[in-house]
């Protein structure tokens, strides 16, 4: 282990800090984020909708990647180059991030978990509809017979309802977005992926320092998967059980057809 | 407002084909890259989305363990370690960082399809497989000519807009520097800051090659659905 010294541990450990604050930043923004813009486009009709429509379908079928380039490297020469300077790279809210993030040029990180936000929030937006989609219609005729106006029916029926039919999806986008963060390290953010790849250039020890990065990766998605299991086992609390999973109820009668036994339930 | 038009104009043959005298790049070197890993990974997750639901403890143990590792990493981490394996020398031979990126690419999507393959065998009525059995298939048949098939068609519309996140996802072989889309658009710009001007018009650029292709799939699943819900 000559490989990771203290300083090196230090570096890594830094990067997967901001690996793990990136993911949360861009996950608290981008979830209510989805569920407006998801909810637009399951209640509303007229201009709004269309609006939602293609804000779902631009940032959702633009490769993340090329968002956070975009917003990080492209967008900022928009401007001329002292309204620029100005506005990106040298005012007083700019000095103070500076000053907390420890990062030369934060506006990166913020363009990056803007770019990152966009995307997830497109997918989460079309995953929300589409629960939205699910509940059965009678639910939401109950509670405007029973007196409900728009936005009562909202917080009590569509939000938790929509939310517990989404969920599974939405877990496994959260986690694709936590997966994506390393993609920041393109606009040079020392996240988890960036650390590494300068220990490497510097040491030359590049499957230790892959493995090792794989590795925090992989305990960060079943930590996540976890985290969302549990949020998931809330949202459904009070609930009563309806059959999850997909498979058929009944169980094959004949033996020896083990290979369509419904697997045990949970995240596949 | 011109000359940005008249910048992508320039270089929209390389974007979308790459350089004259090069391999194959650009747009079509993205779709060559993620047909090859879709391809690819469709057959190797057929097996592994198989074996999720074997009968075997050993073989859904590994299975699930291959998934669960493919997924849990990200791609462009993925892409690195598989270039450190295949492209240095490793196991004996080397290949090139292309090889490396379809391999990627390849066991990327096979974690993804098997998945979705595993749920669509899932759901499969037990019915169906007993009545093959009553007919008299063996254990074998059962699965090749009722499960696998009716498990497949299930999940085609999810097989396809897997495939649509593949082809978005392959812009992380920019790390490998294969010459895709997304690399190629770095190459057209270089570092001269007296391109700096064209960044905003060359990633609006190549934002909408992606959306185009992901759209126009995604639209042609949806035109399929009902035939999907026909059977």
């Amino acid at each position: 282990m000559d490989w990771l010294t203290a300083d090196r541990a230090a570096e890594l450990g830094s990067g997967v800090l901001l690996t793990i604050v990136i993911t949360v930043a861009t996950s608290l923004v981008a979830l209510p984020l989805g569920i407006v813009v998801g909810t637009i486009r399951a209640t509303v009709t007229g201009p709004l909708r269309a609006l939602a429509t293609g804000y779902v379908e631009v940032f959702r079928n633009v490769p993340a990647l090329i968002q956070i380039i975009f917003w990080a490297f492209a967008f900022p020469n928009i401007f001329s180059s002292s309204a620029r300077q100005q506005l990106f790279f040298d005012n007083a809210v700019v000095d103070a991030l500076k000053v907390i993030t420890g990062l030369p040029i934060p506006y990166y990180l913020l363009a990056a978990c803007f770019g990152l936000v966009l995307n997830t929030s497109g997918h989460l937006a079309e995953l929300f509809r589409s629960g939205v989609a699910s509940i059965p219609t009678q639910r939401v005729d109950g509670a405007r017979t029973l007196g409900a106006n728009r936005r009562q029916t909202f917080v009590s029926v569509l939000l938790p309802d929509g939310l517990r039919a989404a969920f599974p999806a939405i877990s496994t986008r959260l986690i694709h977005n936590m997966k994506n963060t390393a993609l920041v390290s393109f606009a040079s953010i020392p996240d988890l992926f960036h650390q590494s790849q300068s220990a490497i250039e510097e040491t030359f020890r590049a499957s230790e320092f892959l493995a090792l990065a794989a590795l925090v990766y992989l305990a960060l998605s079943s930590g996540m998967t976890g985290l969302l299991r549990v949020a998931d086992r809330a949202l459904h609390r009070g609930q009563p059980s309806l059959t999850t999973g997909d498979g058929p109820d009944r169980p094959s009668v004949l033996s020896g057809l083990g290979s369509f036994r419904p697997a045990s339930l949970g995240e596949s | 407002m011109s000359d940005h038009l008249a910048f992508v104009m320039k270089h929209l043959i390389n974007l979308l084909v790459g350089f004259p005298n090069h391999r194959p790049g650009g747009l079509v070197l993205t779709m060559i890259l993620s047909a090859v890993g879709l391809g690819l990974g469709m057959m190797l997750a057929v097996v592994i989305g198989s074996a999720q639901q074997s009968r075997y403890r050993l073989l859904r143990f590994v299975a699930r363990g291959y998934v669960q590792i493919v997924r849990g990493v990200p791609l462009v981490l993925l892409l690195l370690l598989v270039h450190q394996i295949l492209a240095t020398g490793k196991l004996g031979f080397t290949t090139s960082s292309f090889t490396a990126g379809v391999v990627t690419l390849t066991l990327y999507a096979s974690a993804y399809q098997a998945d979705i393959i595993a749920s669509g065998l899932r759901s499969v009525p037990a019915e169906l497989v007993d009545d093959a059995r009553i007919m008299g298939a063996t254990r074998r048949q059962a699965y090749l000519r009722v499960g696998l098939p009716y498990g497949l068609r299930v999940m085609r519309p999810a097989l396809v807009s897997q495939a649509i996140t593949v082809i978005k996802d392959s812009s992380a072989v920019v790390v490998l520097s294969i010459a895709d889309l997304t690399t190629t658009a770095g190459l057209v710009l270089g570092t001269s800051v007296n391109n700096a001007p064209y960044w905003v018009a060359t990633y609006l650029a190549v934002g909408a090659l992606y959306f185009a292709v992901a759209f126009a799939l995604s639209r042609l699943v949806e035109s399929w659905l009902p035939a999907v819900r026909a059977h």
